[in-house]
């Protein structure tokens, strides 16, 4: 079994030709593809066929990347026509002769792959992703059973990569849509039974640009890489804000611990 | 310096390589658009009744035939599918996008399959499936006989 799966590793295996999206900023150019053949060996990602064409063919390529296992959400890009991570994408997988390379749509493009992802943060920062209190700082512990954490842990996987906004079709012509993402992680909040800030969240939630634009195509979905699924965060935010506007969403007060005497030096 | 890279409304009509519902959403689209310009067209047809009868009798035997003999019950039979196709995915999408018949939040596991997209989301798109083949089944066999099964 082990001599088989070692088999044709480190050996070239066959060769692909990548055809990569170039723009660059400084040459007043439109964009245009440009093809490199890449000598593929088992086990070799997309980012590694693109790190071997900075190295050895053309150092002027670029492309975001970081901790090429899956994690940082940087390397997303458009890989054969769907939104996938460059590191998590094996090359022998796709099984194509030619591998087209774009950089996610629906973002501005700095440089080749590089978008520039200041909208994502910004729609994300718009939803409050943080826990909302009255009082100023908290006395005690507060409570969560790990049912109640299982209502929204599945949202907190995201990795901000931006790749659900670049498959949504609503964002492609919606300049001002939240996106799933951020209306996931809204959804992950006011879900979360330590959280206040239901009202405070609302005007950005239920906008004109807001949850209400969402069509359910389900692409978002479809190329999250963490399974984050935030098109059903969508819908069962939708039907939270439904029922609101016949039985106003009282949020679950989380109960508190025992109150600590003082909890000044402790940090 | 930045580009736009937007994908526009062109991207509605690219559900390759995306999953079902992404198919379903743009044949959504697609027959949205085809009944808002049916409908203008249906306003404009009917609007001839005003001129009398000989211009009105003219214009629906034009209609019947208007590329050949009985051209027009295969355009409303088009029309049919067109509106029965939009029709009932509105109604499943009014039950999913309202959070019925949808998944509780999960753990999402490797191969991260997203769930929302399945089962009972599938039963409902299986049910559209079985009922639009009846509906117009019934509906197409009525424009070219005129009878109701
Ligand atoms: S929800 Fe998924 S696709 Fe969207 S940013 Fe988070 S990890 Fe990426
Ligand atoms: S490099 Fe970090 S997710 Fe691909």
């Amino acid at each position: 079994m082990q001599e088989i799966a070692l088999k044709g590793f480190g050996e070239v295996l066959k060769t692909v030709t990548f055809r990569v999206r170039r723009y660059d900023p400084e040459k007043r150019e439109l964009a245009k593809y440009m093809e490199y053949k890449v000598p593929v060996q088992m086990g070799m990602t997309v980012l590694d066929g693109i790190l071997y064409i900075k190295e050895h063919l053309d150092h002027s390529v670029s492309a975001r990347y970081s901790c090429r296992m899956g994690i940082c959400g940087s390397c997303g890009m458009i890989i054969n026509g769907k939104e996938q991570l460059a590191c998590q994408t094996q090359i022998l997988e796709l099984n194509k002769d030619l591998i087209k390379v774009d950089p996610m749509g629906n973002y501005p493009i700095v440089k080749d792959l590089v978008p520039d992802l200041s909208k994502l943060f910004r729609n994300h920062g718009s939803v409050k992703p943080y826990i909302i209190r009255e009082e100023e700082e908290p006395k005690s512990e507060f409570i969560q059973t790990p049912e109640q954490r299982e209502e929204y842990a599945m949202f907190t996987d995201c990795i901000l990569c931006g790749m659900c906004l670049s498959a949504c079709p609503t964002n492609a012509t919606d300049e001002l849509y939240l996106g799933p993402q951020s209306l996931a992680q809204g959804y992950r909040y006011i879900t979360d039974n330590r959280d206040m800030g239901f009202n405070e969240r609302l005007n950005v939630l239920d906008s004109k640009h807001g949850v209400w634009r969402c069509h359910f195509s389900g692409a978002c979905s479809e190329v999250c890489p963490k399974g984050v699924d935030p098109a059903l965060g969508v819908q069962l935010l939708r039907q939270l804000l439904t029922s609101n506007s016949f039985v106003k969403y009282k949020q679950k007060e989380a109960t508190k611990g025992p109150e600590r005497k003082s909890v000044s030096g402790v940090s | 310096m930045t580009i736009e890279n937007k994908k526009g409304w062109i991207s509605w009509f690219n559900p390759f390589r995306y999953g079902t519902d992404r198919w379903m959403y743009s044949l959504h689209r697609l027959t949205g658009i085809i009944l808002g310009f049916y409908l203008i067209a249906h306003v404009w047809e009917t609007s001839h009744i005003l001129d009398g009868p000989i211009t009105w009798n003219s214009l629906m035997v034009f209609l019947d035939y208007p590329f050949g003999p009985h051209f027009g019950p295969f355009i409303l039979s088009g029309v049919l599918l067109v509106a029965v196709y939009h029709a009932l995915n509105g109604i499943r999408l009014t039950i999913v996008e309202n959070g019925l018949m949808l998944p509780k939040p999960y753990r999402p596991e490797f191969p991260y399959r997203p769930k929302s997209l399945k089962g009972l989301n599938n039963v409902l798109k299986i049910l559209l499936g079985v009922l639009m083949i009846i509906i117009s089944a019934i509906g197409i066999y009525f424009i070219f006989t005129g009878v109701i099964l």
